[in-house]
């Protein structure tokens, strides 16, 4: 459990403060994201979290400040970027191995060297131990600099954008490992820039700009006021097939030249109308449009996180303030907030009518992965909760202290390498 | 302890303490080989034995073996710096503190045993390349030897080094009058150029700005300290002098500040007095109490 209390960090007279007045909860169990853009403070709210900065404001990390901490390695992990930037971050000197780099924090940290080739076997490391860092690429040392954030196994890990620049495959990684420590037991707490990825990795997310806390909230409330799934649909005769969705209850409004951008309906369905009304179709796809972040200018909230399950603060969800009245400009560019009722911009007309019958998605909260918003199959909503067991089921990335007896070289689920990239 | 094992295995892990050992040594093995080889001929004198053995050379501020010992240290700390291991090993001032003294702990002794590696490379060296003319006089001549040595060889029963097989020739290179404690000196000076390196580089935070410091260092101390001498009017002392016969930093000071050349002549009681140990020390105890000073300032290592 992490109690972060008042968190400033003012950087000279007149400038804007880095971070300001950052209070929330990581509670254990659950996994908390910062998201925030580039200069958000998110880095800088994680230094002055483990006093790596001066700065005002407490952190207790069960109870004791970081400097307190009678064994920090032992109770809290911490992956900050290594030197160089971004996907070039070093994990450590680049002449040294992995092993040996390894080996040399375990000292510090007091543990066997057994322990250090448990993990290079538990961040699929294993085969590349002898070789020099220098020969590494980025998922690589991210993995290798999780390793030793994990050496005197802790129960809480601190990650500064622990997936910036990576692979797909390593931030598919990366996410499972992070979800199954939080399921643990374990308190997680990362930054991260995109909201997709808090979505998909989250249990809480923090939003930050410019240093201020901006929205807290649990990942279904964030999901369903920060993103929206829709379909992207392009071809020639838009315009006819714009008419078709809104007679079937869809909101769409015009995106580019030739293209729609649907919302409140399925792929599937789309593709289906299409097909039997004979209506050419060069793009269909599914994609998540973000909305806007809350703008910091709106009342800073304060109160800790976990109390404000059953009360949606009105600072969080400025969208949702006036709902019966969408904004007058009609901005086709903008992505526009779903509402239950909404309002519907063809393509051409512009036409506002009311959909008749708007789909229950207010119910259908997904908790885990975006890509589980879309309405895959005929029961919409119905895959979340499956996500969350499918992590649960996934020996590969089964935490060493949740399954002491797990053998060391657990199958891998599917054949992946992760040396490949 | 655990720093300790962290530092040792952190020096042992990187390529780049090897290759600089072993430049080092080779550096210092061709240097004396070239100074043996343009001896005069004639007796050997003490001093020069001392300058060949270290491998002075005039333009650089400290022996080859120091300045190697200061450029690990500094090495060590900027790797901290650089490529910082844990952030708990960071945070809280014991654990720096702790990280810093165990850092110099490592780095003496392996200063230590390069200063003495060089040596006896440099033994050998000086030993194959001197030209046919030059005698080394404590060889053939008892009352050249420096007296702990010809104590220790009359309690064995040997009248002189000359009654040794010939293979122990070299041997007389180090047991000239004087030459064993300026040998000792020496060593001194590469463990405590390895501490100044390290401290500078923690002063600095920077591997390259802690050597230029470090190279700074000696000239400074040693014209400074000669200019504070000439105005308070004591003469230098020539026990420092005994015991720096090697540094070339402290004679173009001292041939700048008095002006023309002076022979110097090693004795054998100048390590036994404690002041000039202490002198010796000094800069890097000062250095020490200000980086743990600076320490306590900052936030990270």
């Amino acid at each position: 459990m992490i109690q972060i209390t008042g968190l400033t960090k003012v950087c000279g007279k007149g400038a804007p403060p880095a971070v300001l007045d950052l209070t929330f909860d990581a509670r254990p169990g659950l996994v908390t994201a910062l998201l925030g853009p580039e200069g958000a403070g998110k880095s800088t709210a994680l230094r002055l979290m483990l006093e790596l900065e001066r700065g005002q404001g407490v952190t207790l990390f069960d109870g004791r400040t970081y400097r307190r901490l009678r064994r920090p390695e032992r109770e809290v992990g911490v992956l900050l970027p290594g030197p160089g930037e971004g996907a070039a971050a070093m994990a450590g000197h680049p002449g040294r191995k992995a092993r040996s780099h390894l080996r040399m924090l375990a000292a510090v940290v007091g543990v066997p060297a057994r322990r250090v080739d448990e993990l290079l076997e538990q961040t699929r490391l294993a085969p590349v131990a002898g070789q020099r860092l220098r020969t590494f690429s980025p998922g690589m040392h991210r993995r290798l600099a999780l390793a030793a954030a994990l050496l005197g196994d802790p129960g809480t890990l601190l990650l500064d954008a622990p997936t910036e620049g990576l692979s797909p495959r390593n931030v598919e990684w990366f996410h499972s490992f992070l979800r199954s420590f939080a399921v643990a037991g374990g308190t997680v707490l990362v930054t991260t820039r995109t909201p997709q990825e808090a979505a998909q990795l989250a249990d809480r997310v923090i939003t930050l700009d410019r240093g201020r806390p901006v929205a807290d909230q649990p990942v279904a409330e964030f999901c369903r006021t920060r993103l929206s799934p829709e379909v992207a649909v392009r071809g020639p005769q838009m315009a006819r097939l714009a008419d078709l969705l809104v007679s079937q209850g869809a909101e769409v409004r015009r995106d580019g030249g030739a293209g729609l951008a649907v919302a409140g309906i399925g792929r599937t369905e789309i593709g289906e109308l299409a097909y039997r009304h004979g209506i050419l179709l060069h793009e269909l796809a599914d994609r998540v449009v973000e909305q806007p972040a809350p703008k910091a200018a709106l009342p800073v909230s304060s109160g800790r996180s976990g109390h404000i399950h059953a009360q949606p603060k009105p600072a969080a969800e400025p969208a949702e303030a006036e709902p019966a009245a969408p904004k007058p400009q009609d901005d086709a560019t903008l992505p526009i907030q779903a509402l239950p009722v909404a309002s519907v911009a063809t393509a051409l007309s512009a036409l506002a009518v009311v959909a008749p019958e708007p789909r229950a998605r207010e119910d259908t909260a997904p908790t885990v992965a975006v890509d589980r918003l879309f309405w895959d199959g005929p029961s919409p909503g119905s895959g979340d909760r499956e996500a969350a067991t499918d992590l649960l089921l996934d020996d590969t990335v089964r935490l060493r202290r949740l399954t002491p007896k797990a053998a060391p070289a657990a199958a891998p689920a599917t054949p992946d390498d992760h040396r490949s990239e | 302890m655990r720093v300790l094992a962290y530092e040792l295995r952190r020096l042992r892990g990187l390529r780049s303490t090897w290759l600089l050992l072993a430049a080092v040594l080779l550096c210092d093995a061709a240097v004396a080989a070239v100074l043996a080889s343009q001896a005069p001929a004639g007796p050997l004198p003490g001093p020069a034995e001392v300058r060949l053995l270290t491998a002075a050379v005039p333009l650089l501020p400290l022996p080859f073996a120091a300045l190697g010992a200061g450029v690990l240290g500094a090495l060590s700390y900027g790797h901290e710096v650089r490529h910082p291991g844990l952030p708990a090993s960071q945070v809280s001032y014991t654990r720096r503190v702790r990280l810093l003294l165990g850092k110099l702990l490592v780095i003496g002794p392996v200063a230590g045993l390069l200063a003495l590696a060089t040596l006896l490379l440099d033994t050998l060296a000086v030993h194959l390349a001197l030209p046919a003319g030059v005698s080394v006089a404590a060889w053939a001549d008892p009352s050249a030897l420096s007296g702990r040595v010809s104590e220790a060889l009359t309690s064995a029963g040997l009248s002189g080094l000359a009654d040794l097989p010939g293979a122990f020739a070299p041997v007389a290179l180090v047991a000239g009058h004087g030459v064993p404690a300026a040998l000792v000196a020496f060593v001194l000076l590469t463990v405590v150029a390895g501490w100044t390196g390290v401290l500078t580089a923690s002063l600095t935070r920077g591997a390259a700005a802690g050597v230029l410091l470090l190279c700074a260092l000696p000239p400074l101390l040693e014209s400074g300290v000669a200019l504070l001498l000439r105005q308070t009017g004591t003469p230098w002392p020539a026990r420092a002098a005994e015991l720096l016969p090697f540094q070339s930093g402290v004679e173009w000071a001292y041939g700048w500040v008095y002006g023309g050349d002076r022979g110097a002549a090693p004795g054998g009681a100048a390590l036994t007095d404690p002041a000039l140990l202490a002198a010796m020390a000094a800069p890097a105890a000062a250095l020490l109490l200000v980086a743990l000073l600076v320490q306590a300032r900052r936030r990270e290592l």
